[in-house]
């Protein structure tokens, strides 16, 4: 540390330090056996999502003649093996899985981070406030979240047709209306979720004695709630927003499976699941590589979570 | 207990612990908890050890019983009736353990468990050590209720642990290891955790037990008055090291090690004859910590007074001497000046001019919620508790007043209504002649800035999240309207004016120490240059060296600023002595206030009467007064008659104190209230020398 302050320094630094301190929290995970196996395989899929339509040696959606090849079958136009075999259309399953993983990580990381943020808002406010305010926005949130998530998904899209003003979001978007649906969706199902979560965590620390002197130096609630609650509550925020990106990525699977999800021929691992379970037995690859990539996401998710938990409540104390 | 170790006893000392080390191994390095103590306990004697936070007194107690966490390393001696314990097998120990050496822990709500009636947790343990048949466990767990003093001795096993007082519990705890009549007590702190009056009537048991028991007592503490009054000798230590043993006595009148004298001149005292307070004088520096790796010196010399090249070149042994026992070279140096001269507490009495703060019938309630539980269900919940009742002071400029109290008293809710955080339900409270608003919301700006707050504990005053500087740089952008870059040059400014490097300023709290910590809430606290701060329990966490630091930037602040202090403290030797005035509250209720001095002579409230020989000193050859209190401090609820303190009062004199208020009587001046309906006369003479 230096002895000449440059205050301003800090002030620059705010903002970059602020976004590092965020994911500190789900960086710590990697101290712990959980968090070690969970990460690089979350990392893996995130990175599979950024550059996996590149990586696809094949046209996700052109047909061929190559029918149901099992894996590792030469391929009749190009150098590479269809690693993953194709399909009941001659499509390279690899090729589609890559190219699928954007869609499916992209839609329930969008629709996770907009339901935490939601969440942590509203809980976060509701809980500082408290009283029947509080009452009342605790109902409303135990009300949504009685909603069984896939059908209120199910009605979300079966109305959307009725709505004009989406196809003016979608197309500003580039995208088609249903991944801003299902997006919608998760963060009306995710929010009192994590609403509650982040309520019960406001509750404990608005009681501690640094958040009385915040009050007593005259700081603004804004202030008090997102400058001296926030930064404690991360952790818990952390391991809400991990569990809620696990949740998500099942339900925009289950919606790919029920076809609401990415447009056909456009690849959807859920979809993909869907099309082919006809031909479960006759070419199991084909249904099973989409499952496995889903599975093995959400259990990277899963033992993130985990790692963090542990990470978070790691008792590194001694006595005296 | 059979006792086949008869021949030994003249001899062998029960427990001799010598040049016992304890290193914990963690991912964090290496941590010497113990480097090297030696005591010795005999049958029959209490000895104290005692020593500031993280000197490695409780690890000393804990490696007797073996109960040492995680990847350890366990060196020296512990001789138990001449067989030592270090490395012996576990199932050996564990004969030991509950048997023959047993352990009474600070908190008793974590010894008891919460599920068990009383009865049973006695007779479990009497059935794993003793032969006994039902009766007979059930005979010994009565015995054994009766001898710590529990009342209703036959009945109180039906009970659980939530139904009795803090100090009932520790007495349960204590009966628990009396169970099968041990050989060594240890006894970790174990009246820290409660009120003073109960614990005098604790540390009474302790010495009670000493005579009845034929046992060997360790006992650890922090509190040098408490070990002034248990303990038969003491053994001081400093830095996970022993550094001086001898009689309670020599500790107290002639401590041979600097640091014992340092300690003692730490505590406040009473005034002397002349009515001079003495100034506290301050050890510099910090403890030197169990992680760093001593080299070949003595490890206090760098906050010795009289440390020399050769306590810098060479490391100072455990020695015996003349009967008394000391790690330091020049122990015939050692004296109560060492530490500075004896000055008075204030350099110069201040003006008394303006009355900054007044309440007047100040009263809060903690209102229940209309009727229900919930909104619409739940069970009809009790009537309000009145928490502050009819309280009335005013505090001039640059003068302190003490509220003095036990637990539940409403001290610290008079503290959270003045400022704003508990809102009163009634009365006026006025600053600089402003009425203040009920809640520190609706206050304005400058009244926010000119009364701040000081709370008990550091830890959760500050943001564990945050740089300590967050707290000071917001205080002052937002009281005294300073950009970023003025904000941050004065907060280095008050942090140095604290006694803190102000580099720290990037710090986060953990990253300091408790005392530190406390440095920083000060400094945010004195940022806004307010007229009134308000310390709630302010250096109670504190270590007693850390303590007289705290509390002397307070009384600096006081003489250059002309701050204005309300000092709340359950401690009332620390009251005494930064208080010009004292006010005396029980269970919400101003039982007693006035001049200092007055307060603390007679004629006194029957309440003052009872903390004041509650309190324990720190002098061996004080005489334990007798005036002791059962129970705990009541609830009060709305519907309420008589003399709030009736129910404990020792002087209580007939049906009048259940069915009415006690009138305000006032003593030697008018200043001087007492409520109570003893006559002032009356009060004027102390009930041990009615008694005697």
């Amino acid at each position: 540390m230096t002895t000449s302050h440059v205050p301003s320094e800090g002030n620059n630094n705010f903002s970059v330090s602020k976004i590092v301190d965020l994911f500190r929290p789900i960086f710590s995970a990697f101290r712990t056996p959980a968090g070690r196996v969970g990460l690089p395989l979350v990392l893996l899929h995130v990175g599979l999502a950024a550059l996996g339509g590149l990586l696809a040696p094949y046209s996700p959606t052109d047909f061929s003649d190559l029918q149901y090849a099992s894996p590792f079958t030469a391929s009749e136009t190009g150098t590479i093996p269809h690693i993953l075999g194709t399909d009941q259309f001659g499509r390279d399953v690899f090729s589609r899985l890559l190219s699928g993983a954007r869609s499916i990580i992209v839609i329930s990381a969008v629709g996770s981070i907009l339901g935490v943020a939601i969440g942590t808002a509203i809980g976060m406010i509701s809980g500082y406030i408290g009283g029947k305010s509080d009452e009342v926005i605790m109902r409303v949130a135990d009300g949504l979240m009685s909603f069984p998530s896939l059908l209120l998904a199910l009605l979300v899209l079966s109305v959307s047709d009725s709505l004009a003003w989406l196809d003016g979001i979608s197309s500003a978007l580039a995208t088609s209306k249903e991944p801003v649906l299902v997006v919608a969706t998760m963060a009306i199902v995710h929010s009192p979720r994590v609403a509650r979560v982040l309520r019960s965590a406001t509750l404990s620390i608005k009681v501690q004695e640094y958040v009385d002197s915040a009050r007593l130096r005259g700081e603004s609630a804004i202030h008090i709630i997102f400058r001296e609650i926030l930064p404690n509550a991360l952790p818990v925020l952390a391991v809400e927003g991990s569990v809620r990106f696990s949740y998500a990525i099942l339900l925009a699977s289950s919606l790919g499976f029920l076809g609401l999800g990415v447009e056909p021929p456009s690849p959807d691992w859920g979809a993909m699941i869907a099309d082919s379970r006809s031909i479960l037995t006759r070419a199991p690859w084909v249904p099973l590589a989409p499952a496995a990539a889903v599975a093995s996401l959400v259990v990277g998710v899963n033992l993130l979570t985990e790692g963090i938990r542990d990470a978070q409540q790691l008792p590194s104390e001694l006595p005296e | 207990m059979s006792n086949n170790n008869n021949q030994h006893e003249s001899t062998t000392p029960l427990l001799e612990i010598k040049n016992l080390g304890v290193s914990f191994f963690t991912p964090r390095g290496t941590v010497r908890a113990v480097r090297d103590a030696s005591l010795t306990v005999n049958r029959g004697e209490v000895v104290g050890l005692v020593g500031e936070s993280g000197c490695g007194k409780s690890t000393v107690a804990y490696s007797i019983m073996g109960y040492l966490p995680g990847i350890v390393q366990v060196d020296g001696e512990i001789n138990y009736d001449g067989n030592n314990l270090v490395g012996i097998d576990e199932s050996e120990l564990e004969k030991l353990r509950g048997n023959r050496i047993a352990m009474v822990y600070q908190d008793p709500q974590t010894s008891l468990n919460p599920t068990m009636k009383i009865g049973p947790q006695m007779e479990e343990v009497l059935k794993a050590h003793l032969d006994l048949n039902k009766a007979e466990v059930r005979e010994r767990a009565v015995e054994l209720f009766d001898s710590v003093g529990l009342a209703s001795p036959d009945t109180i096993g039906e009970r659980y642990p939530h139904e009795l007082s803090g100090g009932m519990q520790q007495r349960v705890v204590i009966a628990l290891a009396l169970a099968c009549e041990p050989d060594l007590l240890i006894m970790d702190e174990p009246t820290t955790g409660l009120d003073v009056t109960t614990e005098a009537t604790i540390l009474d048991l302790v010495v009670d037990l000493k005579e009845r028991v034929n046992a060997g007592i360790l006992f650890v503490s922090h509190n040098l008055g408490v070990i002034a009054r248990v303990a038969d000798r003491v053994t001081v230590m400093y830095a996970s090291q022993t550094v001086e043993e001898s009689s309670v006595s020599d500790i107290f009148a002639k401590p041979q090690h600097p640091y014992t004298a340092g300690l003692l001149s730490c505590v406040p005292r009473p005034p002397t004859a002349e009515g001079i307070t003495p100034r506290l004088k301050r050890i510099p520096g910090s403890v030197f910590e169990a992680r760093s790796e001593a080299g070949n010196e003595c490890l206090f010399a760098p906050r010795c007074p009289i440390a020399s090249t050769e306590c810098h070149a060479s490391a100072p042994q455990f020695i015996e001497e003349n009967d008394r026992t000391v790690r330091c070279f020049f122990p015939e140096k050692v004296s109560g000046d060492i530490w500075g001269e004896l000055r008075p507490r204030r350099e110069q009495e201040a003006e008394i001019d303006s009355v900054v703060l007044t309440a007047e019938d100040l009263n809060v309630r903690y209102e229940s919620r209309a009727g229900k539980k919930y909104i619409l269900f739940g069970e009809q919940t009790e009537s309000s508790v009145r928490a502050v009742v009819d309280a009335n002071f005013e505090v001039k400029r640059s003068r302190t007043i003490g509220i003095v109290g036990e637990s539940g008293s409403g001290k610290s809710t008079t503290a959270r209504a003045l400022i704003g955080l508990t809102p009163k339900s009634s009365g006026k409270i006025t600053m600089n002649s402003d009425e203040l608003a009920p809640n520190v919301g609706n206050r304005t700006h400058d009244q926010r800035a000119d009364m701040r707050i000081v709370f008990q504990n550091p830890t959760a005053s500050l943001n564990p999240k945050l740089p300590i500087k967050h707290a000071i740089m917001r205080s002052l952008k937002l009281f005294s309207e300073m950009d970023d870059g003025e904000a941050y040059s004065e907060a280095r400014r008050l942090l140095e004016a604290v006694g803190l490097n102000p580099d720290y300023i990037e710090r986060i709290p953990k990253e300091l120490s408790g005392g530190e910590q406390q440095r920083v809430a000060l400094a945010s606290a004195f940022a806004a240059n307010p007229q009134v701060i308000l310390a709630d329990e302010a250096v109670s966490a504190l270590d007693v060296s850390v303590q007289a630091q705290v509390l002397n930037l307070l009384l600096q602040n006081q003489q250059d600023e002309g701050t204005t202090f309300v000092f709340i403290s359950h401690d009332l030797g620390v009251v005494r002595y930064v208080s010009d005035e004292i006010m005396v509250m029980y269970a919400g209720h101003v039982a007693e206030q006035g001049p200092a001095e007055m307060v603390l002579a007679a004629p006194s409230h029957p309440y003052t009467e009872a903390l004041l020989s509650a309190a324990p000193e720190p002098d061996p050859e004080a005489s334990p007064s007798r005036i002791r209190l059962d129970g705990a401090v009541p609830t009060m609820r709305e519907k309420f008659s008589g003399c709030f303190f009736a129910e404990r009062c020792p002087r209580k004199i007939g049906a009048i104190c259940d069915t009415e208020e006690p009138p305000e009587q006032t003593g030697e001046s008018s200043d001087h209230v007492i409520r109570c309906h003893i006559p002032v006369q009356e009060l004027s003479i102390s009930i041990a020398s009615l008694e005697g």
